[in-house]
C-alpha cells in the first residue's frame, strides 16, 4: 500500500508538472469567428509554430492578415481562421488539412518545417491554394502546382540596422543573439554583421546561436552573456527573443528587432525593427488564386517591394547622422550598389 | 448486500477518470467564458473535431497509438513498482534507433527494413530505461529522478544528431538546415490503413502489444514476479524474489514499450526522425495509462480517448478561436483531475480496506 500511495503521490507530481508545462507564452484572446457567411467572402487559413502574439515570426503573418481584412472591408469580406502554436508537425498537418476539407480558399503553412508534409496535402487538394513560408520553392519540380512559396529577404533590413547599430555603439562591442542558424535568421545575422563591419572596421560583434527557435530562457541567457562583454546594442530573431529584450531593458543597452515591430515589448528599448510585411504578397496570392493560378510563384519580400520596413521607435533618440547612414544604406540596397551578404 | 457494496465501489473506480474528465471540462468551461467564448459551441466543435468524419477518427487512432504504446510500459513499470518518468527520452533514442537502421539499409526488403527498424527502437528503449533500472537495482538511485534526467540527454543527443551525422543532406544544400533527417527509405514505411489519413499499420501493432503485456504481466512467471515485487516487495523477497531485478526488468521493459512508440512514430507518421518527434506522448501516455487504471487491455480504449481529446482540442481551437495556450491549460486540467482522481480512489480503498479490518 505504501508503494502505492508513494507511486500516485509521485504520478501526482508529474501532473502538476505537466500542468504547469502545458502552457506557454500566454496569447490574448483571438477576436471569436462570428462572421456572417458573405457571398464572396474570401475564406484564409493560416497554422503557425508560435503565438500570433509572439512579437516576431507569427505575428509578422497575423498582423498582416488582419490589415488585409480590413482593406478588403473587414469580416464579411475575409474570414480568417489560426491555428497557432503548432509546434508538432503532425499536429499542424492535420490542422492543413482540416482548413483545405472545410473548402478555404488559401491555406497558409507558415513554417518552413512544414514543408515535406505539405507536398502531399497539397497534391490531396489540387483547388486549393496553399502558401509555404519561408521558404523558396513552390515544389514545381515535384509535380505540385498549387503551392505558393513566400521569402524575405531578411540580411537587407539586417545590413541596415547593423549600420544603425555600429553609428550607435558607444562601447563598439555589439551582441547577436541568434536562435538556430538557418533559413531568415541566419540571413539576418549575416546581413547585421557586414552591416556593422562596413561601418566601423573595429567593432567588434560577438555571435552566439541557441539552437532553438523557442527557448526564451536560453536566448535571455546570450543576451546576458553579451552584455557582461561589454555589448551596448543587441539584437536577435525569432520568437524567443523576448528574453533577451527583457535582458537589453534591464542592462539599459539598445535592441534592434528583426520580423516584427517589437517597440511595444519595450518601447524605451527597441531602437528600430525591421518588419516583415507580408500584406502585399497575400493580396497578390488572392488575386491569383481567384484568377485560376492556385501556385507556382515563389516571393520575395525586400526594401524594394516595400515588404520590408524599417520602423523607427520615437522614444529612444536615433543621431541624425545614424539615420542619414541608415537611409544611404536603404538605398544602395535597392539600388544594388550594396550587396548586404558577405 | 456485499457484493452490491462491492459492485457500486468497483463501477465507482472505473467511472472516476470520466468524472475527472467532465469536471475538467467544467473547470474548462469557466475559462471559455473568460475568453467570451460559447462552452457548448467549442465543446461541440471538440467532439466533432474526434469523432465527425473518418478523418478525425483516423486522427484520433493516430494519436492513440504511441500513448497506447507509451501507456502499456507505463502499466509494467507501475505493476512492478517503479515510476518511469522517462518515457520522452525513451521515444526519442528509439525513433533514433529505428531511424537510423532504416537509412543505412536502404535497399533491404520492406520486412527486414520494419522488424529491424522497430527492434532497433525498441532495444535503444529498452537500454534507455535498463541504465535507470540498473542504477536503482545496484545503486539505489531513485528511478524518477534518473528516467526524467535520461530525457534531457536523449533530447540533446538528438539535437547533435539530427544537426550534426544525422542531418538531411539536402536541409544542408539547401542551407535550411532543419533538425531532421533524411527521409527513411518508402519500403520501410509502415502501410497505410486508410488512404489519405495518416492511419497505419502502427495502430495495430500496439493493440497486439496490449495483448502481449496482458500475457506478459498475468500469465507468465517474469510477469508474475514482477507485479508481487510491486504489490509488496517485502513479501516477494521472503518468498525469494530478487526484488532489485525485477525493478529494473520492469523499466527496463517499459523503455522497450516506449521506444517502439518511437519507432512506429518515425516509420508510421512522419517518415524521418525530426525534432519534437517524442511530441509529449512519453508525459501523455502515463494519463492514457491511469485512465486504463493500469491495466494493458484496460489502455486500449483509454488512449483512444485522451487521443481523442487531444484531436479536438486542437479542432476547438480552429473552429472557435481560442488561444493555443488554453488548449495547454485544458489538457494540463485534464492531467490534473485525472491524476487526483486515482489517489482519491486509492484512498477511498485504503479507508474501506481499514473498516473492515476493524470489524
Amino acid at each position: 500500500m505504501k508503494l502505492n500511495r508513494i507511486g500516485a503521490g509521485a504520478l501526482l507530481a508529474v501532473g502538476l508538472l505537466l500542468a504547469a508545462c502545458g502552457t506557454p507564452t500566454p496569447a490574448p484572446a483571438a477576436p471569436a469567428a462570428t462572421a456572417k457567411p458573405a457571398a464572396k467572402q474570401v475564406k484564409v487559413a493560416v497554422v503557425m509554430p508560435s503565438a500570433s502574439n509572439d512579437g516576431a515570426f507569427s505575428q509578422s503573418m497575423y498582423d498582416a492578415l488582419k490589415a488585409v481584412q480590413a482593406s478588403m472591408g473587414g469580416e464579411a469580406a475575409m474570414k480568417i481562421a489560426v491555428s497557432e502554436g503548432m509546434v508538432q508537425v503532425p499536429n499542424a498537418v492535420a490542422a492543413i488539412r482540416d482548413y483545405a476539407q472545410q473548402g478555404y480558399d488559401l491555406v497558409i503553412a507558415h513554417g518552413t518545417q512544414y514543408g515535406n508534409s505539405l507536398t502531399e496535402i497539397a497534391k490531396d487538394f489540387p483547388n486549393t491554394a496553399f502558401a509555404w513560408g519561408t521558404a523558396t520553392d513552390t515544389f514545381a519540380a515535384a509535380g505540385v502546382k498549387n503551392v505558393f512559396a513566400y521569402n524575405p529577404r531578411a540580411q537587407e533590413g539586417g545590413y541596415v540596422l547593423g549600420v544603425l547599430a555600429a553609428k550607435m555603439s558607444k562601447s563598439g562591442v555589439i551582441g547577436v543573439c541568434g536562435p538556430v542558424e538557418a533559413g531568415d535568421a541566419k540571413t539576418y545575422v549575416d546581413g547585421f554583421k557586414k552591416g556593422v563591419m562596413d561601418t566601423k572596421k573595429d567593432a567588434k560583434i560577438n555571435v552566439t546561436y541557441t539552437g532553438s527557435f523557442s527557448d526564451v530562457s536560453l536566448m535571455a541567457a546570450a543576451a546576458e552573456t553579451h552584455t557582461k562583454a561589454g555589448a551596448d546594442i543587441l539584437t536577435g530573431s525569432s520568437q524567443s527573443v523576448v528574453g533577451a529584450i527583457g535582458v537589453a531593458k534591464d542592462k539599459k543597452a539598445i535592441w534592434f528587432g528583426t520580423q516584427a515591430n517589437q517597440t511595444s515589448l519595450a518601447p524605451d528599448t527597441v531602437g528600430a525593427s525591421q518588419v516583415y510585411d507580408w500584406t502585399g504578397v497575400i493580396k497578390e496570392m488572392l488575386d491569383l488564386s481567384a484568377k485560376g493560378t492556385k501556385g507556382g510563384k515563389a516571393f520575395e519580400l525586400s526594401l524594394q517591394s516595400g515588404g520590408l520596413k524599417i520602423v523607427y521607435n520615437d522614444k529612444v533618440s536615433i543621431p541624425a547622422d545614424a539615420k542619414a547612414a541608415a537611409d544611404a544604406a536603404i538605398k544602395g540596397i535597392i539600388d544594388g550598389t550594396i550587396k548586404p551578404l558577405p | 448486500m456485499q457484493r452490491a457494496k462491492v459492485l457500486f465501489e468497483r463501477s465507482l473506480s472505473a467511472l472516476t477518470p470520466f468524472l475527472a474528465v467532465l469536471l475538467a471540462l467544467a473547470v474548462g468551461a469557466i475559462m471559455l467564458f473568460a475568453l467570451k467564448v460559447d462552452p457548448i459551441t467549442a465543446y461541440g466543435a471538440l467532439i466533432e473535431g474526434a469523432f465527425g468524419s473518418p478523418f478525425a477518427l483516423a486522427q484520433v487512432l493516430v494519436k492513440a497509438t504511441p500513448l497506447l504504446l507509451v501507456g502499456l510500459g507505463i502499466c509494467i513499470a507501475f505493476r512492478g513498482g517503479v515510476i518511469n518518468i522517462g518515457g520522452e527520452g525513451q521515444i526519442i533514442v528509439g525513433a533514433l534507433a529505428t531511424a537510423a537502421f532504416t537509412l543505412a539499409l536502404p535497399q533491404a526488403p520492406a520486412i527486414v527494413l520494419l522488424v529491424g527498424g522497430m527492434l532497433c527502437g525498441m532495444l535503444a528503449g529498452g537500454i534507455w530505461g535498463g541504465i535507470a533500472g540498473a542504477l536503482k537495482a545496484r545503486f539505489g538511485v531513485n528511478e524518477i529522478l534518473t528516467t526524467i534526467m535520461m530525457n534531457a540527454i536523449a533530447a540533446q543527443l538528438a539535437n547533435f544528431l539530427l544537426r550534426g551525422p544525422m542531418i538531411d543532406p539536402i536541409e544542408v544544400k539547401n542551407g535550411t538546415m532543419l533538425a531532421q533527417s533524411a527521409r527513411l527509405p518508402e519500403l520501410s514505411w509502415l502501410p497505410k490503413l486508410v488512404p489519405q489519413t495518416l492511419l497505419h499499420a502502427g495502430a495495430i501493432v500496439a493493440v497486439i502489444m496490449a495483448v502481449v503485456v496482458y500475457i506478459l504481466l498475468w500469465r507468465t512467471v517474469l510477469g508474475y514476479r514482477i507485479r508481487a515485487v510491486g504489490l509488496n516487495a517485502e513479501a516477494a523477497r521472503f518468498a525469494g524474489i530478487r526484488v532489485p531485478v525485477y525493478q529494473a526488468l520492469a523499466l527496463l521493459l517499459s523503455g522497450v514499450m516506449a521506444g517502439l512508440a518511437g519507432s512506429v512514430e518515425v516509420l508510421g507518421v512522419s517518415h524521418r526522425m525530426m525534432d519534437g518527434v517524442s511530441g509529449g506522448y512519453g508525459f501523455s501516455g502515463i494519463v492514457a495509462a491511469l485512465f486504463g487504471k493500469l491495466h494493458p487491455l484496460g489502455a486500449i480504449p483509454a488512449s483512444a480517448l485522451f487521443g481523442s481529446l487531444l484531436v479536438g482540442a486542437d479542432k476547438m481551437q480552429r473552429a472557435v478561436q481560442v488561444p493555443s495556450a488554453l488548449i495547454d491549460a485544458l489538457n494540463g486540467l485534464v492531467v490534473l483531475f485525472v491524476v487526483s482522481s486515482d489517489i482519491l480512489v486509492r484512498r477511498r480503498a485504503q479507508r474501506r480496506k481499514a473498516a473492515e479490518r476493524k470489524s
